[in-house]
């Protein structure tokens, strides 16, 4: 379970949390929406373990927690292939299982074909589904998703949601995305969270 | 109007024909000089095969040869190491700037003079002049690559559980491979320099003995023989050892290949 409490964080003179509190239950799906600069990718952030707060408590108890962020974040000199690989055994994937695993979530973004490619030969689109592989090729059990399908075209964005929504509830993961847009949201999230000025203004559940 | 094709290699007819011009110079330059001055390179190349029947010219190229690797390798190793804690800790940057300041501004023969004071003649001062000019270089473009190094890829890194090697093979080594390459060429050549100038101040064996030795009995042939040897070294070590790694490491940068 993920429980944050009372979360505040400034960077220098600006206030980004101010004093947000957030449960995320294993199986749950949320959705974050709200405007630029509101907090919301600092949320994943404290999540995920790559900040801490000035104040208030951050709990993570999931084992296996992978963020997917907004760019791809790709090694640019290992294919992508070997970007997944590298990221199943430092995720302590058995070394006989690996490409298997790999092979299976490289098809299932549409990417066996370019398995052997350099990051930078992808497009945009390609880099951030081979770097969502990547992610769920791990099997988290906490997903956080920094607004990932932004670069996707419509129908792309449809599949990969539909995907990481399929993923979450066949293992039993929790999720929680980022989007400016709520319909992007629809079938991928049960609630949807919306926050501004570093506070969780609006609960909602979401229908698809 | 076309646009004129700028490639990013290096055009090796026009290598060619630029050392086909430098032995034409050299050639007219010896010929109004006489053998007394300066060897053809014919002569020089004559002089080769008198040399490698000479036994003293492979204990000479044989302590060269090791002056310059322990000397090479020791100071880029330490530049190296000290380029990648310094790329993560401001306060040991700032303490070494000095040092790095002074090696990089003092005359390599000030230092060959003052190590000749300290440790004698022979191989301990050479290899310490070696390690001591060829360290900063290194270390310079250790920091500059840490500190170029993408920040994203260190938080990916964190995400997704790498463990220190994995980050060092697979983050730090690939993305300091330019600058590091380029830092082991010039050190790699400039450690020959280094080595041959330091053998001819104050040493008893080594190539830049022999050079000296060479000079002082006007056997022109023989002293240009061996800059011909010399010259090989330097080709051998960047074209056929550095630059094939620096094109593996960085190949990753090359235009698609589909």
């Amino acid at each position: 379970m993920l429980e944050m409490r009372d979360l505040h964080l400034s960077f220098g003179p600006r206030t980004v949390l101010d004093g947000i509190h957030l449960d995320v239950r294993p199986g749950e799906r949320i959705g974050v929406i709200g405007p630029s600069g509101a907090g919301k990718s600092t949320l994943l952030r404290l999540a995920a373990g790559l900040l801490r707060p000035d104040s208030g408590t951050c709990r993570n108890s999931f084992l296996r927690t992978r963020l997917v962020f907004q760019d791809p974040r790709l090694l640019p000199w290992r294919s992508v292939a070997a970007n997944l690989d590298i990221a199943l055994r430092a995720g302590g994937v058995p070394a006989g299982e690996i490409a298997a695993r790999r092979d299976r979530w490289l098809a299932r973004v549409g990417l066996s074909d370019a398995a052997h490619a350099w990051p930078g030969e992808l497009s945009g689109g390609m880099a951030q589904r081979a770097a969502l592989a990547r992610a769920l090729a791990l099997e988290p059990d906490l997903l956080l998703l920094d607004e990932p399908f932004s670069a996707l075209d419509p129908a792309m964005r449809a599949d990969l949601g539909k995907l990481c929504a399929d993923q979450a509830r066949a293992t039993g993961a929790a999720l929680v995305c980022i989007s400016h847009q709520p319909w992007e949201l629809a079938g991928l999230v049960d609630r949807i969270l919306h926050v501004a000025g570093g506070q969780v203004r609006v609960q909602a559940a979401a229908h698809a | 109007m076309s646009v004129p094709r700028r490639s990013k290699r290096t055009s090796r007819r026009w290598s060619a024909l630029g050392v086909v011009l430098i032995f034409a110079g050299w050639e007219m330059a010896a010929r109004l000089m006489g053998p007394m001055l300066m060897a053809t390179p014919l002569e020089a190349l004559r002089a080769i095969g008198t040399l490698a029947g000479d036994p003293g010219f492979w204990t000479h190229s044989r302590d060269s040869l090791a002056r310059i690797a322990i000397g090479v390798g020791t100071g880029c190793g330490i530049g190296f190491a000290l380029g990648v804690l310094a790329g993560h800790d401001a306060r040991l940057r700032g303490l070494l700037e000095p040092l790095r300041w002074l090696l990089m501004a003092i005359p390599p023969v000030v230092v060959v003079v003052l190590a000749m004071l300290w440790f004698g003649l022979g191989s301990g001062m050479v290899i310490f002049i070696t390690i001591l000019m060829m360290a900063p270089g290194m270390y310079v473009n250790t920091v500059k690559g840490m500190r170029m190094i993408d920040a994203g890829l260190l938080e990916m890194g964190r995400v997704y559980r790498f463990g220190a090697w994995t980050r060092l093979r697979h983050i730090y080594l690939p993305a300091l491979a330019a600058p590091l390459t380029a830092a082991l060429l010039i050190a790699a050549c400039g450690g020959v320099r280094l080595v041959v100038m330091a053998e001819v101040l104050g040493a008893e064996s080594g190539v830049g003995y022999a050079l000296a030795n060479a000079r002082s009995t006007f056997d022109s042939g023989r002293l240009y023989a061996w800059v011909l040897l010399i010259l090989a070294l330097v080709a051998l070590l960047e074209f056929l050892l550095l630059q094939p790694v620096q094109r593996r490491l960085t190949r990753w940068q090359e235009p698609s290949h589909a």
